[in-house]
């Protein structure tokens, strides 16, 4: 008692400043006990957290095999199959472990392919599995909806087709977007049809997403594209171009043709690459008619046309442009010509330097 | 007679049971490894007839398995592949380092027992 009045005599006399510090480390001091308590007890729940995630997934793993080969000729459900079904219904009633299932399921769907598959999909309907996916869909948070649409796309469910396309316009981009990939993941380019009446801009991630499903396809007999090519919306534009270039559809060029004059520029450059693909040679005329109004990226994109389709009739066009204010179009013109009038080509090299374009004088420098 | 040995690299360990139970079902002894270091470990203790390897594995890819087995083991024990989509050019690697077959995944566990009888044949 002696001892404890002494310090708290001494602590007194202390200046303020001194105390200051006395009461800031002790009270770092306790923050750094608890929290080190804290650490530990959080270590320990995740420890046993995972311990009974390895021994929950070594058991359904087990499961599952078990139920998979148990009599795999068979049509029926062996009384084995009956008993693991009855168990993961059990089983699916607790969030986590249902979530597990879900996931075991999936990994190996993605694995497996023929009759295993099909099983595996069996399983995700006899044990209500599918329920709760359809649930999710009733729910009010967007981000449940979508989840559960995914959950439906990744395990082909193609029956619920009504209860998913309803969310096709819904006011959430994730939401739309997992419809999207359901439709095109089930119905393949049938499911594109989504498009004739989208209003909302397809950013190029969804497109490049859709277009990864549609080239996994083994079925790569394309539907026709033009309604898309003719579309308001001008993503949608971009995407049918998209489709138009990776499946070769010549067929729609006369649609092209008429996209030459779209009101969106980028829409405009990427037709003349589309047609350059195509071997759009009718796009040539059209296009040199109107080459001054066109923007300098649509110059660029019609010479990497030219440069693709020339012929020797349009050797005065290339001339007229060696000197054009933008130093790519010179060079592409230089090239051009080269590939058509060599003796011309190396005809310029006689000019004097002054006279010479920026290019000719970078191809000098190379050479 | 003696079994033939296989050794099964593969990370996705439900796969993994799944070919186990498949192949000692036809009769193999399987040896089971996660990753492509402990493949290398299991093949040099055990010396397999067969190697089954996934391509993309943690620490050390089913490549540099197969690299090993070729050219530090200097073996020639029949190597398959598992290759997911898109990686087609990996395939083309690990035909260059030597591998004898490869399946693309998804694949059907009955094919792959019929091309692992065909290389033990």
């Amino acid at each position: 008692m002696i001892d404890i009045q002494y310090f708290v005599d001494y602590y007194n006399d202390f200046p303020f400043l001194v105390k200051l510090v006395w009461i800031v480390s002790g009270l770092m001091f306790s923050a750094i006990i608890l929290l080190t308590i804290y650490l530990k007890v959080i270590r320990y729940y995740l420890r046993k957290k995972d311990k009974e995630f390895t021994k929950f997934k070594n058991e359904y793993e087990a499961l599952l095999v078990e139920y998979l080969y148990a009599d795999i000729e068979s049509e029926e459900f062996n009384k084995e199959q009956q008993a693991i079904i009855l168990k993961i219904k059990d089983h699916i009633l607790f969030k986590n472990k249902r979530k597990m299932i879900i996931s075991i399921l999936y990994n190996l769907m993605n694995e497996v392919s023929g009759e295993m598959a099909d099983s595996i999909k069996t399983l995700y309907y006899k044990t209500g599995l599918i329920d709760y996916a359809l649930t999710r869909l009733k729910n009010k948070n967007w981000y449940i909806i979508a989840k559960g649409i995914g959950e439906l796309t990744r395990f082909t469910v193609a029956d619920v087709h009504d209860d998913v396309i309803k969310f096709i316009k819904h006011p959430k981009r994730e939401v739309r977007k997992e419809t999207q990939l359901y439709l095109v993941s089930l119905y393949h380019f049938e499911g594109l049809s989504f498009l004739n009446e989208l209003k909302e801009p397809l950013s190029e991630w969804d497109q490049v997403q859709l277009l990864e499903i549609l080239q996994k396809l083994d079925d790569q007999e394309i539907c026709d594209i033009r309604p898309w090519l003719r579309s308001t919306n001008d993503t949608v534009v971009l995407f049918a171009l998209k489709l138009s270039q990776i499946y070769n559809q010549f067929e729609v060029k006369d649609s092209l043709m008429d996209l030459l004059s779209h009101q969106n520029k980028s829409i405009r450059i990427y037709v003349i690459e589309v047609l350059t693909h195509l071997y759009g040679i009718e796009a040539k005329d059209k296009l040199k008619a109107n080459f001054n109004d066109l923007s300098i990226e649509e110059q660029i994109s019609f010479f990497g046309l030219l440069e693709k389709l020339v012929i020797p009739s349009d050797e005065p066009f290339i001339e007229k442009h060696l000197f054009h204010k933008n130093f790519e179009i010179q060079l592409l013109a230089l090239k051009i010509l080269k590939s058509i009038n060599i003796d011309k080509f190396m005809g310029l090299n006689n000019l004097p330097t002054h006279k010479k374009s920026p290019a000719m004088l970078k191809l000098e420098k190379i050479a | 007679m003696s079994k033939n040995k296989i050794v099964l690299a593969e990370d996705n360990s439900t796969l993994s049971l799944l070919l186990k139970f498949r192949l000692e079902k036809e009769g193999y002894e399987l040896f089971m490894a996660v990753d492509g270091k402990e493949a290398i470990e299991l093949i040099e203790t055990h010396k397999p007839d067969l190697i089954l390897t996934d391509i993309m594995m943690p620490f050390v890819s089913g490549l540099e398995v197969i690299s090993h087995v070729r050219n530090e083991l200097i073996i020639e024990t029949p190597i398959i592949v598992f290759s997911s989509a898109g990686q087609e050019e990996m395939v083309l690697k690990a035909f260059s380092l030597g591998a004898n077959d490869f399946m693309g995944k998804p694949f059907s566990p009955n094919e792959l027992v019929i091309r692992v009888k065909r290389l033990l044949a």
